[in-house]
């Protein structure tokens, strides 16, 4: 592959260079000990490169993925936290319902204390203020398991029968939904 | 307006992610619908039943059309004139919340016209609107604040401003818990619709016309409702706004966790706003079943008796027989000494109304380790017949949200008004759009809703199940295709409980037996604290006195404050436990104190009263040195040797399902059976009942102050003396 | 609805482009290589850091955080955890990182938390 990359890096870099320039022996020639900065190679190249040796490989591995050794989230915070899955309710003081339609993950709570200096909240929790967006709960699912956090999912119940309004029935002669006061 | 995409807007209504409305439908027959119209928002089409609004119509594709007077759950005004849009082929835009849709209707919501009219709108509420912005509590949570950036012009033409100014109100006073400055009123009248339709306390209204229309009562009267909180929600501008959250905090800063109220037997869901470890507000959460968008008045501002009267440290009695802060060690030492020294039928447990379901079953397990069965409740259900082995007996079985469906409602023995508001308020929804009645056997109570007076006799259910009465409310529950009998569960402390139960069983079971519909319930009981149904599934029995009178040498008391516990009804050598979390008469008689967490400070399961379980989340941290109760009994358990199998919440809530499925079953409730077997178990105790019905909560002072937390809160105390006041005034 | 938990998935498994390693063998003596690596360079590490542990200490420290990962199944995981062995093996060779870095590896300061349930309990840790 280093191969590759020095055949690309010289074809490329011999196009791009101007021709006034002057170290374009050094650049030229094959020792990459002797460049003095790195070869400049651009990522479509490389990205070719690498699917051309590599399409056909692939591995298996097992489907549940668990990449919490390598997120750097330390033992304590991913066996003992619990994710809450959930939407968003909607604010009872507005009646705008924009920003309630995605998923969110949240972590429990910990302690959170006054700091005394400035009166601002202090905790001793790195995940206090982890709140991850998601567009549906399947994909937070994943990502929690992923990252081998216990989750549950919290389904709002918050579906409702539209029953069609009818401004006649203030009115009405019979009926209680006759408007006492306006 | 606020648009999604349709994609968008379908993926709303996926099966998977919404909580299915099969729970809701029963098995009527579903009346044919009528044929659907077709019309089309912004160039997309959608099917609409007739007689939909475009209002509604636009919601179904997904657009917001922005509004300031309409409101899904109260009746339609059209006065803000905020939700004009353009329909095509009409010579003015058209209001999108009272106009029913018609075939093949163009609407758009984003043309020229619709804008201008928007803009237009805005500034005419603009021009009269004071500049109270940076004072104002609903700034950061204003929808007149939203819809002008979104949908107002960028600048005034109001010149007027420099000769006669802008119009100002008096404020009005409606009470110790609302806040109003009636000059940033916007007459949009939610608050009088409010008030008229779903409290059903008819006082707000306008007076005047033009510029100087006002909101008010207009007289100087309290706003006597039990649900009266709801319009500082539903006000879009800061004109009625929280008075005791005034100034407290923008809401930004606030952090918002969804949780449980426990305060009312419903478990209503809610929002708790915190900031640095206090509760700065408990605001509603919807739930469809539940609590619609509605709270009490108990549940919203009770909170912050949360921050008063709290224990913070273990305590013990020292030799002068006063209660010393110890350490947790000595503290469940001591406890853990007195526990083993007790013989095991000596040993009483006994639950409060604020317990959770992990707390429970942790100190039954731990009692029964002990060898004791004598775990009980404070508030009595006959255990005999059926009792509560089936759950069936002591639950609400048409649940709460298919009340407002019934046509036949018989309250018996229960004013659901201070009892359970939020289900009044769906009886009331009931009465009002599905021209319900209601009939009540007890006191007579204010329930805002007019009611056929039976009588507060006994012996009126006897009459009733056995089909002897001549009443006419007889011939209406017979009559009816869903009828509901609400028994209050208070009725059944008297000798007479028994025998009132099982002819409300009887009288449930024949009216169920005829209805067509086979799967509504008809029998309910209406239980008075959070904790009763869990403890009740878990296994608790009911009721102390019996437990009391054998003379228990060691008292555990978890939470249990309602003074049925008391030093003059025990032995003179018994040591008195307390686990809780308010200084309340509870801790007053204890021996040894440990100081638990409240409901908003654990992660708990609360049973509501229809049988469903919910849980609370952690706000804030218990303040001090005080623990999670379960924490505190397996701790316990764990120095008596007798050690608890577990470690975890996950493992007892493990424990939990063990013991009943539906415990962790969140958000559902499990229909309900065995009604025919309960009532053949009860038959032989229909003896004959000649008390009166009476009801513990029957005026709006009571309400108020009716367990640990409400009763240490201040904000409580001003709304009873508030209330008392007003009864001395002549309106 | 309210699901709980890591759901066990027996035997399932997918195919996905490899970031190094093809195959199991080649993860291995990566994981090997990264291993003598940096055995062999800690008498270096005793030397120019002056840390006051011996090389057997050190040595018992690599085994420890090697067998902290062995149960890893997933190669990329593999992979990605040997790319970081070697990450940090170049900060001690070029001496980027000083003694402080290495003795945080005995993590001496950190106070061990209780885990049974009684120490818990009183000291009020969740």
């Amino acid at each position: 592959m280093l191969q590759a990359i020095r055949s690309v890096a010289r074809s490329s870099l011999s196009r791009s260079l101007p021709s006034l320039s002057s170290c374009s022996s050094r650049f030229a020639s094959g020792d990459p000990s002797s460049r003095k900065e790195a070869p400049i190679i651009d990522n479509e190249t490389l990205l070719a490169v690498h699917e051309g040796s590599t399409s056909a490989n692939t591995i298996a591995v097992p489907a549940k993925v668990d990449i919490s050794p390598i997120t750097g989230v330390p033992e304590e915070h991913v066996k003992t936290r619990r994710v809450r899955i959930y939407q968003p309710p909607k604010n009872a003081m507005q009646s705008g319902t924009h920003n309630i339609h995605h998923w969110e993950m949240e972590f429990d709570t910990r302690q959170r204390w006054e700091n005394p200096l400035m009166g601002w909240t202090s905790t001793g929790d790195p995940l206090s203020n982890m709140k991850i967006e998601f567009s549906s709960p399947e994909e937070a699912i994943e990502h929690c398991e992923k990252n081998g956090w216990i989750w549950y999912l919290d389904v709002p119940k918050t579906q409702k029968n539209e029953k069609p309004k009818n401004y006649g029935a203030n009115f009405h002669w019979n009926r209680r939904t006759r408007v006492s006061t306006k | 307006m606020l648009r999604q995409p349709l994609s968008r807007a379908l993926a709303l209504s996926s099966p998977a992610r919404v909580a299915p409305l099969a729970a809701r439908r029963y098995a009527d027959a579903v009346p044919a619908q009528p044929e659907k119209v077709e019309v089309f928002i912004d160039d997309q089409p959608v099917h609409v039943l007739p007689g939909t609004t475009v209002l509604q119509a636009a919601a179904q594709v997904g657009v917001e059309i922005p509004r300031f007077c309409y409101h899904e759950r109260l009746a339609v005004a059209g006065n803000c004139r905020m939700c004009l849009v353009e329909v095509e082929k009409s010579p003015k835009p058209v209001a999108a919340c009272a106009m029913p849709v018609m075939k093949g209707m163009r609407v758009k919501t984003n043309s020229d016209l619709t804008r201008k009219a928007r803009e237009g709108v805005m500034e005419f509420l603009l021009v009269n609107h004071p500049l109270d912005c940076p004072i104002c509590d609903q700034g950061g949570e204003c929808d007149l604040q939203d819809q002008s950036m979104a949908f107002g012009s960028d600048r005034s033409r109001f010149t007027d401003i420099h000769f006669s100014g802008k119009r100002a109100v008096e404020d009005k006073d409606v009470g110790p818990l609302i806040k109003t400055i009636m000059t940033r009123c916007i007459h949009c009248t939610r608050c009088i619709r409010f008030a008229s339709e779903v409290a059903g306390v008819d006082d707000f209204g306008t007076t005047g016309r033009g510029t100087e229309m006002q909101v008010g009562t207009y007289v100087e009267k309290m706003f006597l409702s039990e649900l009266s909180g709801n319009i500082i929600d539903l006000c879009p501008v800061g004109a009625l706004t929280s008075k005791p959250y005034s100034f407290a905090a923008r809401p930004w800063e606030t952090r918002r966790i969804d949780s449980v109220d426990v305060l009312d037997p419903l478990g209503s869901n809610i929002v708790v706003a915190t900031r640095t470890n206090e509760v700065l507000r408990i605001l509603p959460r919807t739930n469809e079943e539940i609590n619609e968008e509605w709270l009490s008045d108990k549940s919203r501002f009770a909170c912050d008796g949360l921050k008063r009267q709290r224990l913070v440290t273990p305590m013990l009695k020292d030799s002068r027989g006063n209660l010393a802060p110890v350490e947790w060690e000595d503290a469940v030492v001591a406890a853990a000494r007195a526990l083993r020294d007790c013989p095991p039928d000596k040993l009483l447990a006994v639950a409060g109304g604020l317990a959770d379901a992990e707390a429970l079953v942790a100190l039954k397990d731990l009692l029964n380790r002990l060898g004791s069965e004598h775990v009980c409740t404070e508030h009595y259900f006959p255990t005999q017949g059926a009792g509560t082995d089936l759950r069936s007996s002591y639950l609400l079985n048409t649940k709460i949200a298919n009340v407002e469906d019934a046509d036949f409602v018989l309250l018996i023995g229960t004013n659901t008004r201070f009892e359970a508001p939020l289900l009044n308020a769906r009886i009331r929804k009931a009465f009002i759009h599905k021209e319900t009645d209601v009939a009540l056997v007890g006191p007579k109570v204010d329930l805002t809703y007019e009611y056929t007076h039976v009588g507060d006799s006994a012996s009126i259910v006897k009459d009733f199940a056995s089909g002897t009465s001549s009443h006419e409310v007889m011939k209406r529950l017979q009559q009816a295709k869903r009828p509901v009998v609400i028994l209050g569960a208070d009725q059944l402390k008297s000798e007479e409980g028994p025998a009132l139960l099982a002819y409300t069983q009887e009288l449930a079971h024949k009216l169920q037996e005829n209805l067509q519909d086979k799967e509504w319930k008809v029998l309910n009981v209406l239980q008075r604290t959070a904790s009763q149904v869990a403890a009740l599934d878990i296994g608790y029995q009911p009721g102390v006195g019996q437990a009391l009178a054998a003379g228990p040498k060691v008292v555990y008391l978890l939470g249990a404050d309602s003074g049925v516990v008391t030093r003059e009804s025990l032995p003179e050598d018994v040591t008195i436990i307390y686990q809780g979390h308010h200084g309340d008469v509870g801790a007053s008689i204890a021996d040894i104190v440990l100081p638990g967490a409240a409901y908003t400070e654990k992660r708990a399961t609360y049973v509501n009263a229809e049988g469903r379980a919910q849980q609370t989340l952690v706000a804030v941290s218990p303040p001090g040195k005080a623990r999670e109760d379960w924490k505190i009994i397996r701790a316990l358990s764990e120095v008596l040797g007798a050690g608890l199998p577990y470690d975890t919440l996950d493992e007892v809530r493990d424990r939990l399902s063990q013991v009943s499925p539906a415990l962790v079953a969140y958000g559902d409730v499990q229909p309900n059976n065995y009604f025919a077997q309960a009532r053949a178990l009860a038959q032989s105790l229909q003896k004959p009942v000649s008390g009166k019905l009476d009801v513990q909560l029957k005026q709006l002072e009571d309400f108020f102050m009716t367990d640990a937390i409400s009763r240490a809160s201040p904000t409580m105390a001003k709304c009873v003396q508030a209330v008392l006041k007003q009864k001395n005034s002549p309106y | 609805m309210a699901g709980t938990g890591r759901e066990t998935v027996r035997a399932a498994i997918r195919q996905v482009r490899p970031i190094m390693s093809t195959d199991f063998w080649e993860a291995r003596r990566r994981a090997l290589g990264l291993y003598k690596a940096f055995y062999r360079y800690i008498p270096y590490i005793v030397k120019y850091f002056d840390i006051p542990k011996t090389e057997n200490d050190c040595r018992w420290k690599i085994r420890e955080y090697f067998y902290k990962n062995a149960c890893v199944t997933d190669i990329r995981v593999i992979d990605l955890l040997v790319l970081k062995g070697y990450m940090e093996l170049k900060e001690i060779t070029h001496s980027w990182s000083q003694k402080g870095h290495i003795m945080a590896y005995w993590q001496p300061t950190v106070e061990r938390k209780p885990c049974d349930f009684i120490c818990k309990f009183l000291t009020g840790v969740d």
